[in-house]
């Protein structure tokens, strides 16, 4: 299964929990989340489209980056 | 705020939020919802205070769209007049 890879404008712990909140409550997913570098890489049978709009929700600047 | 205009507030116990940027996302993001007229949101006491229309909003609504966010919501004070 692909990997997504996303950027997502994290700039302390509590955007990282924000997002793994999100992404859990989704269901569906395994993700890494690299908070030095601001991406989130995710596996799931979700399109991509949904996953972007779960990491919005958290309000933060976010963008696809393609598939790892 | 005019009481006329049926605004009421609620404080909302936030919980999840350790740096301003997080404080400065939940002010834009709840303060473009409909109906919010004005939000505060404090990093100390972890809370936010909100001022919303309650035909628009409700505090159950504000509380989930704080989640929604990611963030842990506990309803607080009403200072609603109903």
């Amino acid at each position: 299964m692909p990997k997504h890879e996303f950027f997502v404008d994290m700039t302390c712990e509590g955007c990282l929990n924000a997002v793994t909140r999100v992404l859990n409550k989704l269901g569906d997913v395994q993700f890494e989340i690299d908070l030095p570098n601001k991406k989130v890489s995710i596996d799931s049978t979700h399109s991509v489209d949904t996953l972007l709009d779960t990491l919005k929700k958290t309000g933060k600047n976010t963008s696809y980056l393609g598939e790892k | 705020m005019d009481p006329s205009s049926g605004a009421r507030s609620i404080v909302v116990q936030v919980e999840g939020m350790t740096c301003s940027s997080c404080v400065q996302t939940i002010e834009q993001h709840i303060g473009e919802l409909n109906g919010v007229h004005v939000i505060k949101v404090s990093l100390d006491e972890k809370s936010a205070t909100i001022v919303y229309n309650p035909k628009e909003q409700t505090p159950q609504s504000l509380q989930e769209a704080i989640e929604d966010m990611g963030f842990d919501a506990v309803l607080g004070n009403t200072n609603s007049q109903s």
